[in-house]
């Protein structure tokens, strides 16, 4: 996401993004990124509360004006209020996605996801 | 100090980690606000795999094949458009929680009230989605995002809010 946002930025278009993984956003180096404490899967907060999801979009829009430079960080001061095991629990009857199931198949190709080097011969199935 | 790896499970949170460490950000891009927020026109892209139920699906078959791919490409989601009448292809998060309520990862009645509230100006006629999770990255950064980019300024749209799933 935060090579798309690089490449919309270059071409003029002022851009800023919302992360759960800031730590890694902010690696690939993006210019404007608020960070919030949410799970996967639910960026803008719980279905139907609507003044908590308009509190965090609001917030993310005023760093397109605010962000002196590059590289500005912001986070955002909501809390989550299930515990990382609680939101977890809710989608556990949900599949585990493709690369889990291989890598539960084929351990050793986990040393591929760690490096990022994808096996383009994919020794998937 | 925001936690980053903190919902996430222990081998996400090892993998994420080890991704954030290779990352070379190099020159980072900025592009000024050319007026202010009440007056500009915005547009989202949402990285949860959305796409109209009249659309061309993203492709999940392909993925669950070869595991190491990610479909590259996006649709266009056209402001106005509810949970009923798309789908979440997004093989990586619980679908559930867009699907029940699709401003929990594209809040476009949001950013319509947020205009109404004079915060931005509008929102823009047409907003994006591509799937998250594309292991490599090549064809999104060469072809997707300045496709989106095409797209964006035909529209006239003054910025951008790019939402993770």
């Amino acid at each position: 996401m935060g090579l798309v946002q690089r490449v919309l930025e270059a071409r003029g278009i002022p851009t800023v993004a919302l992360s759960m993984i800031p730590e890694l956003t902010r690696a690939v180096g993006v210019p404007r990124l608020a960070g919030i404490s949410y799970p996967m899967g639910r960026p803008l907060g719980q279905p139907h509360d609507a003044d908590g999801q308009r509190a965090v979009l609001r917030q993310v829009l005023e760093l397109l004006s605010s962000a002196p430079g590059p590289d500005t960080y912001v986070e955002l001061p909501f809390v989550w209020p299930e515990s990382p095991a609680q939101a977890r629990n809710a989608s556990k009857d949900l599949p585990p996605p493709p690369i889990v199931e291989l890598l539960k198949r084929k351990p050793w190709l986990l040393a591929y996801l760690y490096s990022g080097r994808i096996p383009h011969d994919a020794p998937a199935a | 100090m925001i936690d980053s790896y903190r919902f996430l499970d222990f081998a996400s949170r090892q993998v994420m980690k080890a991704w954030a460490a290779r990352q070379e950000p190099g020159i980072i891009p900025f592009t000024p606000l050319a007026k202010p927020l009440r007056e500009c026109t915005i547009a989202l892209v949402s990285t949860a795999g959305i796409a109209r139920n009249d659309d061309r699906p993203f492709d999940q078959e392909r993925e669950r094949r070869d595991p190491w791919w990610g479909d590259p490409s996006f649709r266009v989601i056209p402001l106005g458009t509810t949970e009923q009448e798309v789908r979440i292809y997004h093989l990586h998060i619980d679908p559930r929680f867009g699907q029940a309520d699709l401003d929990v990862v594209l809040p476009m009645r949001r950013l319509a009230e947020l205009a109404h509230d004079e915060v931005v100006g509008r929102a823009a006629p047409q907003h994006y989605s591509l799937m998250g999770y594309i292991l490599d990255p090549t064809v999104v950064v060469e072809k997707t995002a300045p496709a989106i980019a095409d797209s964006m300024c035909a529209d006239h749209v003054d910025a951008a809010a790019l939402v993770p799933a």
